[in-house]
């Protein structure tokens, strides 16, 4: 009995330790988050960096969100004619597909994709830097390694997520449009004007704010991994991978909330 | 000595979770003297630097240069602290995404103009016995030697007024760490900076100190000129000096 007592207990404490070092990494992301953006807004800015930055982030993402996207789509609209057609509601594709791609899969998936590839690099760069003493380095050089390295990829994310996110909106739908009208018998001009009648602006403004808040999360994951990593090559290892999953389920979780304030009502 | 020393160390302690690195370190460094710290691994010597950089924060202690308490600077005053110093890392820490040139002119004020700036590389390049023809290469492409020869470059660049020198011979043969230690005495002579080195190669504390001192558990135990070390009778440095097992200073396993 008392053996069960002090089991309840331990058990008590772990959960309790649990819930503290979560509270502990929210404050430290959140402090890391602030000093991010207030320093992004002063000078001195290191505009090469930002370009850099945006080539990598925005253009370098283009093949990857653009084939995810197109494929995306087109089963999509693929599944919505199978399942419409049980109900005779087949000539729901073009609108359902629209909806889908510009509300939820455009923004979501596009995400992701950026995450995996881009949060990652970060996360590997800024870490290797961190263990071979290079951000040391650059406070001995006169450089912020806060305006330096974080402020510009926090910048280029946010910038340049709504722009990849339209693109994967767009080729989305090209994408249903293609099977629809080639494989499933839709008339084009149709399909287009259904397409055009049932997009919304709330439908494409929530894309973009979700687009810039997927954005910002990628970065600050990437970074504050990166940028706190210790122990080596493990340590970059280990840092690479905390910052992909937390982006991964920072995105759904905040896709989830932006979802039920803005479709919820 | 009534001057007031270039750096002073006023009890300098600091822990990370149970461990206590630094235990109350006293020290002053003169102006234009090479004062090297010597120690074994994880007796805080790289601590001690990254307090006095203002990289990492001690517990309790102050530090104070020329005589002026730096040891809570923060923002601005904090970054305009560390532009008065250079520091030459133990692995270069070189930035590998860019040139050579590039870095060694990265402190520098870049509005100049790229013309100037790679002349300014060139400049500090030949310094330590590099042509240029190595401006346009990457770090990758250098040996540990020349990696060694052109993180020095970028260090005393900006001409700083106090350089760090992090086991400056670490991982390189013994020719090429005598060049980099003679590299070391005619700069700090040359450009009149204070140079504060740790390392725990005798023979790099031999040909570049002024005055030496021994950390030990997070304390100096022992410090005085660099022809005192061979005639002290203290147990510490006659232990460490003489790379003896049996002694006063036990090895920790396992660093931080």
């Amino acid at each position: 009995m008392n053996s069960l007592a002090a089991q309840a207990v331990r058990l008590l404490a772990t959960l309790g330790h649990l819930v503290i070092e979560g509270l502990a990494s929210i404050g430290r992301v959140t402090r890391f988050a602030g000093r991010a953006i207030g320093l992004a807004l002063l000078p001195p800015y290191y505009p090469a960096r930002l370009l850099e930055q945006i080539l990598v982030i925005g253009y370098f993402s283009l093949p990857v969100v653009g084939m995810t996207a197109l494929f995306i789509g087109s089963a999509l609209a693929q599944q919505i004619f199978i399942g419409g057609s049980r109900f005779n509601a087949a000539s729901t594709v073009p609108a359902v597909t629209v909806i889908g791609i510009v509300r939820e899969l455009g923004p979501v998936l596009g995400g992701l994709m950026v995450a995996g590839r881009v949060s990652s690099a970060m996360a590997a760069e800024l870490g290797t830097m961190r263990v071979t003493e290079q951000i040391d380095a650059l406070a001995t050089l006169r450089t912020d390694p806060f305006r330096y390295l974080i402020a510009p990829r926090i910048v280029a994310a946010v910038l340049t997520m709504p722009i990849l996110v339209l693109v994967a909106n767009a080729v989305g739908v090209l994408g249903g449009f293609l099977l629809a009208t080639n494989k499933l018998g839709f008339n084009s001009g149709n399909y287009l004007a259904t397409t055009l009648h049932y997009l919304k602006f709330e439908d494409v403004a929530s894309s973009m704010v979700k687009a810039t808040v997927f954005g910002f999360i990628i970065a600050l994951m990437g970074c504050y991994h990166g940028f706190h990593s210790s122990g080596g090559a493990a340590g970059v290892g280990k840092a690479t991978t905390s910052a992909v999953v937390s982006a991964f389920i920072l995105i759904l979780l905040s896709n989830l909330i932006i979802t039920v304030i803005v479709f919820g009502s | 000595m009534s001057e007031i020393p270039k750096i002073a160390l006023k009890g300098l302690r600091k822990r990370f979770g149970n461990k206590h690195v630094l235990n109350g370190v006293d020290l002053d460094v003169c102006a234009g003297e090479s004062m090297v710290i010597i120690g074994g691994s994880g007796t805080g010597k790289s601590v001690t630097i990254k307090c006095i950089l203002g990289l990492i924060r001690p517990d309790a202690g102050r530090i104070e240069i020329d005589g002026v308490d730096v040891t809570d600077l923060k923002g601005r005053a904090l970054a305009a602290h560390q532009g008065r110093f250079g520091m030459l890392f133990q692995g270069g820490a070189l930035f590998d995404s860019l040139s050579v040139w590039k870095n060694v002119s990265f402190a520098l004020d870049q509005r100049q103009g790229g013309t100037r700036l790679k002349a300014a590389a060139i400049d500090n390049l030949a310094r330590v016995g590099l042509g240029p023809d190595v401006a346009d290469l990457r770090p990758s492409e250098l040996s540990g030697g020349m990696q060694k020869r052109v993180a020095l470059a970028r260090a005393i660049a900006p001409r700083p007024e106090i350089i760090f020198f992090d086991e400056p011979t670490t991982g390189l043969d013994p020719i090429m760490a005598g060049v980099i230690d003679h590299l070391i005495v005619e700069l700090v002579k040359d450009l009149k900076i204070t140079a504060l080195s740790i390392t725990h190669d005798m023979g790099s504390v031999r040909k570049i100190a002024d005055r030496v001192a021994m950390l030990n558990e997070g304390r100096i135990v022992w410090q005085g000129t660099r022809q005192a070390i061979d005639e002290t009778d203290n147990a510490y440095v006659y232990q460490f000096i003489n790379g003896l097992a049996e002694g006063p200073i036990k090895m920790v396993v396992g660093g931080h």
